[in-house]
């Protein structure tokens, strides 16, 4: 088949590009993995960011370990307990503090748990004294109080200060709680000579955050990885014109284009062939970016890009894309006579509608004017449509508008490209 | 015209975008059926132009022209089905191999697999390129790439062969190779449109020769019947001079 034919040779002749390859596949690599590395505290940090917390435990109790275990499972909290080998002194800490080198510490005074425990008791022996069940003589409220230290740098926002005392606190209730159950079960033991039972408090109460997602809703923001790693797999996509009008361009500046026309019936397989291989191309290096997403990134200390598991949807959004972005890069291929004006329009365009798209910038940070005229680029299309699957698990439903704007981009482009291509004669 | 005229051309004229000269101007010929049909003249005489035109490659701007007894405007892709062309710049992928470059454009031409090979096979021999089938075209020499220009005109055996200027820049190996082989397609009744500045070899060559300077034919037929020829020219070069004055065209 002429088609066929046309196929294996822009394969030939794209794996025998060194330059095109790397481009195709190389840059955009590059790209996503720079963009998101430089934007990661950028968007982080408007999002969530994870706080260094030291943590001195003078104390080595119950309460350094409660606390110790609740920040490790914080996926905001990064626990720091050496700096340096050594192991931090209250001193060390607040010096590091205070010299800005870490944002806050929280200090666990020696023998807090033991006076902790000092309160627990009494607390309990007064409380059996008043309903006549113990003879023992609660002592004067005198028993001194541990006191928890958090320091912060004056530097650090209000909601982190706010935050992590509350974390903190929570902890600290929970601790308490336990001790205070503890000391009546002994108490009760010993009056009715039966053993402790285990009682776990902590799940009497389920507070759960969730976000409020509803399909199909525009704005809610991503992370560094989520909107780097779709939004510059578009770009790489779009800039496929670049090998596609650059080898088209050449191939009617050497001479075979020439003889393909010469050719009757060879137009069509022609154009059609290296659309296909192109989208192909396009596909391929889509599936490289999320793999870039799902195991590089991670590797370089990002999050994870979560893709959702609406696969049937993420695969109908890639080829829609792959579509769009092979029929402009045909479009501009056939239109323009030289590969200069091709490929600086070319390249132009595209950067400017992934600006307008929301690639460079997200389009939630831009400001409201550009925000407004955003839904007219395509590039913003496809982001959207990989935004719904990728962060609010979209049905295959909801990503069907941008699909069916981005598809017909692509038959219009298309379209106007071969006709382009039939009408010009040579001369 | 003759029951054997192949190709019919009159009144052809062309002026490009932007230029003050036509570039062919009522140009009238007929090609007769197994003819070597010399088409001569000095560089920018237009017969690349005419070449193109006569592929329907080219918007004309006057005249008409008949091939196969079909009009190029109407029937432009019939007609480039029936015939094969060897244009002046090499029409060749120089990153495929001289193998893939022949079967791609045999597949356009819808030959199947098969008689691709046999005849690739046939022809890369025949031209003294066999041993280079899978070298890139990028590392041809100007005369294999020439050769190799031909024989992608040759894979669907048409039977008429348009060649613009088949020899330029070519050794005299080349040359050799590529002219013995176009008397030998003309033995088998294959019509040849042969383009060239170069009058020595067309003399050898050609059974028709039309003259054209600055876009107008000034003067065709057969050798020894050419007026000027009898009143003492002795070869092609000094009637052209004689024609056309000793001015450098370029
Ligand atoms: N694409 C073009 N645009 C404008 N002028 C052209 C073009 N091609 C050829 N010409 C002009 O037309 C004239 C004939 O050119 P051409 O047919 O190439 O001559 P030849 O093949 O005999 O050397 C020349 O003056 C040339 O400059
Ligand atoms: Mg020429």
């Amino acid at each position: 088949m002429k088609i066929l034919a046309t196929i294996r040779k822009e394969f030939l002749l794209l794996v025998r590009d060194a330059g095109g390859i790397t481009l195709i596949f190389l840059m955009p690599l590059a790209l996503v993995i720079v963009m998101a590395l430089i934007q990661n505290n950028t968007i982080d940090e408007f999002l969530e960011t994870k706080l260094e917390v030291l943590l001195v435990d003078e104390d080595r109790d119950a309460l350094g370990a409660e606390l110790e275990r609740a920040f490790r499972a914080s996926p905001n909290i990064r626990l720091i307990k050496q700096v340096d080998h050594e192991a931090l002194t209250a001193e060390t800490a607040r010096r590091l503090v205070q010299r800005g080198k870490y944002k806050t510490v929280v200090i666990i005074p020696k023998d807090a748990g033991a006076m902790l425990q000092r309160k627990n008791k009494n607390a309990v022996v007064r409380l059996l004294a008043h309903y006549g069940l113990s003879d023992k003589k609660p002592v004067a409220d005198a028993l001194p109080a541990p006191e928890i230290q958090i320091l912060f740098d004056p530097a650090i926002k209000a909601n982190f200060k706010q935050t992590l005392t509350s974390a903190v606190e929570k902890i600290v209730a929970h601790v308490q709680s336990d001790g205070l159950m503890d000391e009546v079960q002994t108490h009760m033991g010993k009056m009715t000579k039966k053993p402790k039972i285990k009682m776990d408090l902590s799940d009497m109460i389920i507070v759960r955050q969730e976000n409020a997602v509803e399909n199909n809703k525009r704005g809610m923001p991503p992370n560094a990885v989520q909107h780097n790693v779709p939004a510059w797999s578009m770009f790489a996509m779009f800039f496929i014109l670049f090998p596609l009008a650059g080898n088209l361009i050449k191939e009617r500046e050497e001479g075979s284009m020439l003889r393909l026309r010469l050719i009757a019936g060879s137009s069509l397989p022609v154009i059609s062939g290296k659309f296909i291989f192109y989208f192909f191309v396009c596909l391929l290096q889509l599936l490289l970016m999320i793999g870039v997403g799902l195991y590089i990134m991670p590797l370089l200390g990002m999050s994870k890009l979560v893709i959702g598991t609406n696969y049937p949807g993420l695969l109908l959004v890639g080829f829609s894309v792959a579509m769009a972005a092979t029929g402009y890069g045909l479009l501009i291929a056939v239109y323009f006579k030289t590969p200069q004006q091709a490929l600086s329009f070319g390249s132009i365009s595209v950067v400017i509608l992934a600006a307008i798209g929301g690639v460079w910038v997200p389009v939630f940070l831009m400001p409201e004017m550009m925000q407004s005229i955003s839904p007219y680029s395509p590039l913003n299309w496809g982001l959207e449509a990989f935004n719904n699957l990728f962060l609010r698990n979209a049905e295959t439903a909801a990503v069907l508008p941008d699909v069916a704007r981005l598809l017909c981009f692509s038959g219009t482009t298309l379209g106007a490209g071969i006709l382009i291509h039939k009408s010009r004669t040579v001369l | 015209m003759t029951d054997s005229s192949l190709i019919q051309v009159s009144g052809l004229r062309k002026i490009y975008r932007g230029a003050e000269m036509p570039a062919v101007d009522n140009l009238s010929f007929v090609v007769h059926e197994g003819d070597i049909f010399g088409l001569l003249g000095p560089n920018g005489a237009g017969k690349s132009t005419t070449i193109m035109a006569l592929c329907g490659l080219l918007k004309i701007n006057a005249g008409s022209i008949q091939i196969f007894g079909l009009s190029i405007n109407q029937k432009g892709a019939e007609i480039r089905k029936l015939i094969g062309v060897a244009p002046q710049e090499i029409a060749l992928f120089p990153m495929l191999t001289a193998y893939e470059n022949l079967a791609y454009f045999g597949r356009m031409y819808g030959l199947d697999r098969a008689t691709i090979r046999q005849r690739v096979d046939h022809l890369l021999e025949d031209f003294g390129l066999k041993e280079k089938a899978k070298v890139r075209v990028a590392h041809f020499s100007g005369g294999m790439k020439r050769r190799l220009n031909l024989i992608a005109a040759l894979l669907h055996r048409p039977r008429l062969l348009i060649l613009d200027e088949p020899t330029s820049g070519v050794d005299v190996q080349s040359r050799k190779m590529i002219l013995d082989y176009l008397l030998s397609l003309q033995a088998e009744g294959v019509t040849i449109i042969y383009s060239s500045h170069l009058l020595d070899e067309a003399e050898n060559l050609c059974s028709w020769f039309s003259i054209l300077d600055e876009g107008r034919l000034i003067a065709e037929g057969k050798l020894k019947d050419m007026p000027a020829m009898n009143s003492g020219s002795r070869n092609l070069e000094q009637l052209f001079l004689e024609l056309t004055g000793k001015r450098t065209r370029d």
